[in-house]
Order: C-alpha cells, then sequence, then structure tokens
C-alpha cells in the first residue's frame, strides 16, 4: 500500500461516520413512528422542509465532477468555462418552478411516490414505465461509477493512500448509509453534504489564493502567460455551439433528470417548496460559479501544461489541494468534493431501487392480486439498493477515463429520454403511451449511438439531436396514435387534465 | 380552490419559469458577450467576467424571488383527495 497521510485521513472519517450516525439515526426515529414503509422508504413521507429540499436537490445535481472535472476544464479553456458554468443557476428555478407545484399535485392525488408512477398512470402504460425503469437504471449506474472514481482519485490523490482504500471507504458508508436510511436519510445527509460541499470551497479557495498571491496577482499572471483563458471564446477552445449544446445539457434541460423531479414529489408544504426555490437558487449559483472558476485560479499555482499533472483534468483539483493547504486542512477539502460524490451516488442509488423495487416488482404483484408484507418489501428494498451499490463499486474498481464526460454522457441520455415524456406528459393532453415510448427509446437510441461513434450533427452535441429527435417522435407518435383511435384523445385524464 | 384550478395555478408558474429562462438567457448574453466586446478591464480582471458571471446570477435570484413571492400562490396541497388509480394500482401500500 502506497504511503498515506493520517492527517488527511481523519476529517474524512470523521464526515463518513458522521454520515452512517444519521441514516442510523433517521432509520432508528422512523422505525418508532407509524410509517408505512414504500412512502417513507422512497419519499421521506412527504416531509422535506425548505432548507433540506434544496440542498438535497442542489447536492443531487452537483456531483464530483462539479468539483474536479469542471475545475480541471476550466484551469485549462479559461474563464469561458467559467462563464458556461453559470448556466447553471437557472436549474433550481426550472425545476421547482416547471415541475415543483405540478408534480406535487399529481403525486398526491395519485399517491404516487416515484417519478415512474407518475408516469404510469399518465399514460396509462406499463411499457412506458419498465422503459423509464430501464433507462433510469442503466445511466444511474454509469453516473454512480463516475462519481465513485472521481472521489477515490481524489482520496487518492490527496491523502496518499490507495484509490481502492478511498473506494471501499466511502462506497461502504455510501451504501450502508442508503440502504438503511431511505429517501428520508439520504434527503438529510445530502444536506449536510452540501454544506460541507461549500466548507471544502472555501477552504480550497483560500488555499488557492493564498499560494497564488492573491486574485490579482493570479489575474495578472495569467493574463501574461495565457492572455486566451480571458476570453469567452478561450482562443477558439470555446466555440458557441459548445455554449449551446452547454445551455441545454446542465442548463435548461436539467430539470427534467428523474432523480431531481422525484424531489418535487417530497416536499412537506408550499412554504418549503418556496423557500426551497430561493435559497436553492443562490447556493446552487454560488457553488457552481465559485468551484468553477477556482479550476481557473488554480493555475496561478500550477502553471505547467496538462502534461505536467499527469495528462488529465481531473488530477488539477488534488494537485491543487495538495500543493497549496497543509495536510490536515487538505483533509477537510476534500470533505467538499467527496460529500459530493456520495450524496449523488445516494440519490441515484435510492432512486435506482425504486425504480425495480417498487415501479416494477411491486407493480406486477399487484397486477397478479398477491399481497406484499412490508416486512419483504423492507427487505427486498434494502438488498437490491445494496446490491446494486456493491455493483457500481466492483465496476469503478477499474477507473474509466475523465470523469465528467461520463456524467455529461448519463445527463444527455436522461434528458433525451426523460424531458418530453415529462413536459408533454404534465402539459399537453395529446399526448399519449405510443408517442412516449417511441420519444423514449428512438431519441435515447439516437443519442447513445451518435455518442458511441462519435458523430456530431452540424458540430453540435449529441443531446441536441437526440433531444430535437424525442421531441419529433412524441409528436408524430401522439398524432399517428390519436388519429387511429379517435376516441382515445378525447379521454383525458381526470388527474393530470381534468374535464 | 378547486383541482383544476390547481392544476391551472401550476401551469402558470411553469410559464412563468420558462419566462425567467428567457430573460436570464438575454442577461447573460448582453452581460457576457456584450460586454466583452467593449473591452473594459478593472484591475487586472476583464469587465465581462464580472458581469457575465455575478449578472445572470443576481438576474436569476431576482426571477427565484419574483416567482416564489409573487407569482407562487397557495393551492392547499394538503386538501388534494388521493384517487385509487387502476394505473398505480401497484401502489396499494401507499395510499393511507
Amino acid at each position: 500500500m502506497s504511503q498515506g497521510n493520517p492527517f488527511a485521513l481523519i476529517p474524512v472519517i470523521i464526515f463518513l461516520a458522521a454520515s452512517l450516525a444519521v441514516a442510523v439515526w433517521v432509520r432508528m426515529r422512523t422505525a418508532r413512528g407509524n410509517y408505512d414503509f414504500v412512502s417513507e422508504y422512497f419519499i421521506g413521507s412527504r416531509s422535506l422542509g425548505g432548507f433540506v429540499l434544496a440542498m438535497t436537490t442542489i447536492a443531487t445535481y452537483g456531483s464530483v465532477s462539479s468539483f474536479v472535472g469542471g475545475p480541471g476544464q476550466a484551469w485549462l479553456v479559461g474563464w469561458g468555462w467559467v462563464y458556461m458554468a453559470g448556466v447553471q443557476v437557472t436549474a433550481l428555478f426550472l425545476l421547482f418552478g416547471i415541475m415543483g407545484k405540478k408534480m406535487a399535485i399529481v403525486s398526491r392525488r395519485l399517491g404516487a411516490v416515484t417519478v415512474i408512477d407518475a408516469i404510469r398512470a399518465r399514460y396509462k402504460s406499463d411499457a412506458v414505465a419498465n422503459i423509464s425503469a430501464v433507462i433510469i437504471v442503466l445511466f444511474f449506474v454509469a453516473m454512480m461509477v463516475a462519481q465513485f472514481v472521481g472521489g477515490a482519485k481524489l482520496f487518492e490523490a490527496v491523502t496518499g493512500y490507495n484509490y481502492v482504500v478511498g473506494l471501499a471507504l466511502f462506497g461502504i458508508v455510501v451504501i450502508l448509509y442508503t440502504t438503511i436510511g431511505g429517501f428520508r436519510g439520504v434527503a438529510i445527509t445530502d444536506a449536510i453534504c452540501g454544506v460541507l460541499m461549500i466548507v471544502g470551497i472555501v477552504v480550497l479557495a483560500g488555499g488557492i489564493l493564498s499560494a497564488g498571491g492573491g486574485f490579482s496577482q493570479i489575474m495578472q499572471n495569467i493574463t501574461a502567460t495565457n492572455p486566451e483563458m480571458m476570453e469567452p471564446l478561450g482562443g477558439g477552445q470555446m466555440p458557441i455551439g459548445l455554449y449551446v449544446t452547454q445551455w441545454l445539457l446542465v442548463g435548461v434541460l436539467t430539470f427534467c433528470l428523474p432523480q431531481s423531479v422525484v424531489r418535487c414529489m417530497g416536499f412537506k408544504d408550499e412554504k418549503s417548496l418556496k423557500n426551497a426555490l430561493v435559497v436553492g437558487t443562490i447556493i446552487c449559483g454560488i457553488m457552481m460559479i465559485c468551484v468553477t472558476a477556482l479550476g481557473v485560479l488554480a493555475k496561478g499555482v500550477l502553471p505547467g501544461t496538462l502534461a505536467d499533472y499527469g495528462n488529465s483534468v481531473d488530477n488539477i483539483i488534488p494537485q491543487a489541494i495538495v500543493q497549496t493547504l497543509p495536510s490536515w486542512l487538505a483533509g477537510i477539502a476534500i470533505i467538499g468534493p467527496i460529500a459530493a460524490s456520495i450524496s449523488t451516488v445516494s440519490s441515484l442509488l435510492i432512486s435506482s431501487s425504486s425504480s425495480i423495487i417498487k415501479d416494477v416488482y411491486l407493480h406486477y404483484q399487484e397486477k397478479q392480486g398477491k399481497k406484499v408484507s412490508d416486512v419483504r418489501i423492507s427487505r427486498m428494498s434494502q438488498v437490491f439498493t445494496f446490491a446494486v451499490g456493491l455493483l457500481v463499486f466492483v465496476l469503478a474498481v477499474v477507473p474509466p477515463s475523465v470523469i465528467w464526460k461520463i456524467n455529461m454522457f448519463a445527463f444527455g441520455g436522461l434528458e433525451t429520454a426523460f424531458c418530453w415524456v415529462l413536459v408533454c406528459g404534465l402539459y399537453w393532453k395529446r399526448a399519449n403511451a405510443t408517442g412516449a415510448i417511441w420519444s423514449m427509446v428512438g431519441g435515447t437510441f439516437v443519442y447513445c449511438a451518435l455518442m458511441a461513434i462519435g458523430f456530431k450533427p452540424f458540430g453540435l452535441h449529441q443531446i441536441v439531436a437526440g433531444i430535437t429527435l424525442s421531441l419529433v417522435l412524441m409528436l408524430v407518435g401522439s398524432w399517428i396514435a390519436n388519429r387511429n383511435n379517435a376516441t382515445a384523445a378525447e379521454d383525458y385524464d381526470e388527474v393530470f387534465f381534468p374535464a | 380552490m378547486t383541482y383544476k384550478e390547481k392544476l391551472q395555478q401550476a401551469s402558470k408558474e411553469a410559464r412563468a419559469a420558462v419566462i425567467g429562462l428567457i430573460g436570464t438567457i438575454i442577461v447573460w448574453i448582453v452581460l457576457g458577450f456584450g460586454v466583452y466586446a467593449t473591452g473594459i478591464v478593472i484591475g487586472s480582471t476583464p469587465l465581462w467576467i464580472i458581469t457575465g458571471l455575478f449578472g445572470p446570477f443576481l438576474f436569476a435570484i431576482g426571477v427565484a424571488v419574483y416567482l416564489a413571492k409573487v407569482v407562487m400562490k397557495d393551492v392547499g396541497l394538503d386538501d388534494i383527495e388521493p384517487i385509487q388509480a387502476d394505473a398505480v394500482k401497484g401502489d396499494a401500500h401507499v395510499a393511507r
């Protein structure tokens, strides 16, 4: 095993132990209450307050790639990348504005506890629900692997302990606390993670600014050595097409990510929604802008070429932490990105579990007239959560390359699959199951195929083709199905479109 | 407020959020690319970096506050009666 630094390890261990303790506390507290297991485990009995709602949404949205890959790319490209990251300020007001109230209303009406519950009810189709479940699990697994890898690489670089030690340490903790705590445990630990992400940013900012001679000095150095980093187009590295696609990927379309939408079903009341809207927009903006800006400022302390830092932008922030902070403070600084990593993993893990256990298994048991006891559901949910976590852990042992690309791939896939299914499902009464299936399958397939062959139509990211085709297929599929069944078009749903 | 009116209020909030998005995009372009074209530098920092990052951010906060204080109305989520929809019958464990 490599030479590790125990001083850098101690803050991480304290943080992980605290997360686990919170999950156990939540479990013990809910065990004393008279909660329905499914509602409690998968949606926290709709009890999230404003602050927790805001922080769990941000912590789920902001992943380790926000802390490592994004700032690393900013170190390479310059302020244009930060300007682009600024589009994320719209994420929360779009989510809570477009989805917040509507999902809260229909999920209460339906008694729905998952996004797929609502989709199944809207389209009256098991096929749409099952395809949704498969897509969610596949893309979530990809995202979770990226989170584990990012966190473990950072851990290795900063503490000096082996990659697998880091992976095992927080991999086991996050799997355990998600399995034990369920949605409520995840939401509360997410909120704690969100706060610690801010702490990590502040500590790292202090280290970089101090080591670089202050903000002005760093800016002067960058202007002198890399003037293109001070331009929005980054000397050609930030073409307009990239801005357009990033607006779609991390700005406009993030409101339809299932892991975010499910939070709109879990808040307590409208006051919580309003508070989360304002608080979340402020904190999300501060976090995303500041953490990405740190990447550019790191140029002041890491002035070499990419080859000097292992030829990967993922190494930049770990190097900045190691070179600018004493080891005990480095241990605190890495809690931010590790918190971002595990909070995203926990949210994806619980959503994956609900997709399979709640939306597929339970639904089919019920359809066959079989009653499943709460004890059995409880056991299966926890076993499945643990098993998916374990699968992701094993996949992450051999790390893939650049983390932010994996993350962005999964973001794009989920947005392509769910954007029009959710938007048209909630706001267009003529949308139907045929359109939903065509949109989801066709759009996602084309998006993945284009990503696999690396072809960018008109030089734009594959999300543009995926999301456009997905919309066209939704419109055409719905139109054809409605034309073939004239009465179906008038048979509007009393929950989503009451007469 | 009837159930239908609750949904209409939610749709109104969604429309306002989309308008807020369009406004944020315009502010982002004007205060980023637009200010960059002026070539103004304050201290050692080009002005477009300051306005391009913090302008849209402050505008987005304004949108969020406007949505929360003006557009969003309490519809009474607690008043919503759950139904037993066939489509979510697998959800019998949830209905309470």
